[in-house]
């Protein structure tokens, strides 16, 4: 295989240049258990294919292949990584399990290991490894991890990204609030003051993967609701989210027009231009203004914060996980585990998450104590990302149909559609009970 | 004719108008829906267009800057484009597989359809139901058993996969088209050859296929537009970013997360869609004209 390429040229050279962009950079006090590694003899001859999402930033996708090269150099093992869309990510997964062929190491999105449980590697053994030596796993990097009802681990989860409340101070200050209110009622008067000074706030209604999934899920888990029961019984169907439903239909006219539309980048786009104060959205709006020299003080009257907990306990949010896992067609299972193992390692591992600058959190606690938390006060909001405690589909076992489900976007629509004032909430919510019955047989 | 009515003619310049016709009535049956027309279509390309050239001050800030037009003109998201990705290459592969696979449907359509329509062979009429039907197919329900195919020819994450896959899809739409094409060709004329001695293969190769051309333009132009647009197979079965097609590797290169940058992706569309539309503007003639019917009896 020929893994020298003027892309990987190009690589190196960037490598290099994020290097130099990261001169500071120092390994931080990781509190580290002296653990010995499991044995994993590598093959004969073993070179390696990884598919894994496109880069959030550069640093990103320039500090994953400086990694890449130091694993060749260490182990003698050439590995090639490919990039893809986001979106496009889940159609070369399918054929990659569904032939056989293809990449041995996939980074994937969080259900997809559990829709292909019977073509994965279990990878327990460097799982407890990492967590033995790493503080333990964060609980939804654990459930994510593990096969439903099982202590086996079928993947490994390498970061996730969060989706807390991003908004203006000032706004927010000018709308009679100091901060984020936790409860409901106080958010929708939020909401409407926001309206009232001319600044309202926009929340992605849109068939959008990551927004109007983050979106939705918070209101219906902030009101007690669930698609599913721990029994995998469809479970849609409550007065919880019935409430859930009304409060979104309170709360919609207070936004800009137009978010039934909006898709992942438009809430971006929208804050950036100073259209809205308030939205919901990975670290990637605050970094829009802080990568322009000409918005500095757009960037000082931004922060973040967690959605209101409504009757939750507990952050009423989920994170799309990184997940990766190793397929069963690969003639070189040891060497995957060891190379997903030896990018987990703080050399490695550390150096990337600060690269990331709070776009990928941790799924290993110890790494909480990365310099990276400390270096922005403003994106502590998303260190503990991989420690919330719902996943899509909750409260059912995650599996196939809870990813379609997700995919299909029974969620999503039912809120919608009591938004626009397409259906009431009792006819939302039936339409999303018979949608979720054809996943859940 | 009297001398009134000939002078009457003489002043008047260029056709004469009918009794019923009018500017007015041209106006709102003619030129409205014209330009209505002509809106629609260019718009989406004036938008690609402006975008490519706007810097992200103003894509992103309406308020202060008007959205139909630049005002401050960069070269940034085509620089971009060109040299911090791998688009000219990606041009190259899509351009060679797009070609590649137009040539293998054409040729493959044009015996089918030649077999269907003038040999008449048992059953030629279920077969070419047959081949109508398999258009239907969509590629979604495809490409995974596509996929096992093209992994145990050897031909996973190589552009071969997709020139040999696309005329799954191309040859039964060029066919469909062709029949229709070749039923419009006068079959006295394949008669008369055949009377003077010549065999099936000099009738097509010297008769049938030269009064076929804007046919086959039509059926070219088609073929090669699917193949330069197409996306799930050029997803599924290419992986190397290096050897992706253009609708692929610009989605991956340009779109970071929920941010994409916009201006390179519309300097890429834009890019991407010349080489179509100046395949097309050779042979806009043939094209109409096969559409219109050129054969007459």
């Amino acid at each position: 295989m020929n893994i020298i390429t003027r892309r990987s040229i190009l690589g190196t050279s960037t490598a290099a240049a994020a290097s130099l962009a990261l001169p500071n950079f120092a390994r931080s006090a990781i509190p580290v258990a002296d653990v010995a590694p499991p044995k994993l003899p590598l093959e004969n001859g073993a070179t390696l294919r990884v598919l894994r999402p496109t880069k959030f930033l550069d640093p990103d996708e320039v500090i994953f292949r400086e990694n890449i090269a130091k694993f060749t150099a260490a182990t003698g093992v050439p590995v090639r990584v490919d990039f893809v869309g986001w979106e496009d990510l889940r159609p070369q997964v399918a054929v990659a399990a569904n032939t056989g062929a293809g990449p041995d190491v996939v980074v994937a999105w969080p259900d997809d290991p559990h829709i292909y449980a019977d073509r994965v590697v279990e990878v327990s053994d460097i799982a407890e490894y990492l967590g033995k030596k790493y503080g333990g796993w964060y609980s939804l990097a654990e459930r994510y991890g593990k096969k439903w009802g099982t202590n086996n681990w079928i993947s490994i989860p390498m970061g996730g990204s969060g989706g807390p409340i991003v908004y203006r101070k000032s706004w927010v200050k000018e709308a009679g609030f100091d901060a984020i209110p936790t409860d409901h009622a106080n958010f929708l008067k939020l909401c409407q003051n926001l309206k009232k000074i001319g600044h309202p706030s926009g929340f992605a209604l849109g068939n959008a993967v990551g927004d109007a999934n983050s979106y939705c899920h918070w209101l219906l888990w902030s009101h007690g609701g669930k698609l599913v029961d721990e029994d995998n019984k469809v479970a849609i169907n409550s007065k919880e989210t019935i409430e859930a439903l009304k409060y979104a239909k309170e709360l919609y006219p207070n936004f800009i027009d137009g978010t039934l539309g909006w898709q992942d980048p438009s809430n971006n786009k929208a804050f950036f231009a100073e259209q809205i104060a308030m939205t919901q959205n990975g670290v990637s709006v605050y970094f829009a203004f802080k990568n322009d020299p000409t918005k500095a003080a757009q960037t000082a009257d931004t922060d973040h914060a967690p959605m209101p907990l409504g009757v939750s306990k507990t952050r009423p949010e989920t994170a799309l996980i990184l997940n990766a896992m190793v397929f069963k067609h690969s003639k070189y299972p040891n060497a995957s585990k060891e190379f997903i193992r030896f990018m987990m390692e703080q050399d490695q591992y550390e150096k990337w998450l600060t690269g990331c600058i709070g776009y990928w959190a941790q799924p290993l606690k110890a790494y909480a104590q990365s310099a990276v938390w400390t270096s922005d006060p403003k994106i502590a909001a998303y260190r503990d990302t991989c420690g919330m405690e719902y996943w899509n589909g909750y409260k059912g076992p995650i599996s196939q149909a809870s990813g379609a489900a997700t995919a299909d976007y029974v969620n999503v629509q039912m809120f919608a559609a009591v938004s626009s004032g397409q259906a009431t909430p009792e006819e939302a919510v039936k339409e999303a009970e018979r949608r979720a019955k054809r996943f859940y047989r | 004719m009297s001398d009134a009515v000939r002078d009457q003619l003489s002043e008047a310049e260029g056709p004469q108008t009918m009794a019923w016709d009018s500017k007015a009535r041209r106006l709102i049956t003619i030129y409205l829906p014209l330009a209505c027309f002509l809106l629609i279509l260019l718009f989406p390309f004036y938008w690609m267009t402006i975008t490519a050239f706007k810097p992200n001050s103003e894509l992103l800030d309406y308020k202060n800057n008007n959205p139909f037009w630049v005002s401050s003109p960069t070269l940034d998201n085509i620089r971009k484009l060109l040299f911090d990705t791998q688009y000219p290459r990606w041009l190259v592969t899509t351009m060679g597989v797009a070609f590649g696979a137009t040539f293998i449907s054409l040729f493959s359509s044009v015996l089918a359809a030649y077999a269907i329509q003038r040999l008449r062979f048992k059953g030629s009429k279920w077969v070419g139901l047959g081949i109508y039907l398999a258009y239907l197919v969509p590629p979604s329900i495809l490409f995974i058993p596509l996929a096992s195919v093209v992994y145990s020819m050897g031909l996973f994450d190589s552009p071969w996969a997709l020139v040999l896959t696309y005329p799954t899809f191309l040859i039964p739409f060029c066919t469909w088209l062709l029949i229709g094409y070749f039923k419009s060709i006068p079959y006295e004329l394949e008669e008369c050859a055949l009377i003077d001695g010549a065999s099936r293969l000099q009738i097509l190769r010297r008769i049938t296929l030269p009064l076929a051309v804007p046919g086959l333009i039509s059926a070219g132009i088609f073929a090669f537009t699917l193949s330069w647009n197409e996306f799930i197979y050029a997803l599924a079965f290419i992986s190397s970013s290096e050897k992706k097609t253009v609708p692929v590797a610009i989605l991956t290169e340009l779109v970071q997360g929920d941010v994409y940058q916009w201006g390179s992706l519309m300097a890429g569309a834009l890019l991407g869609s010349l080489p179509v539309a100046i395949f097309y503007s050779f042979f806009v003639e043939y094209y109409v004209s096969s559409l219109t019917g050129a054969v007459k009896e």
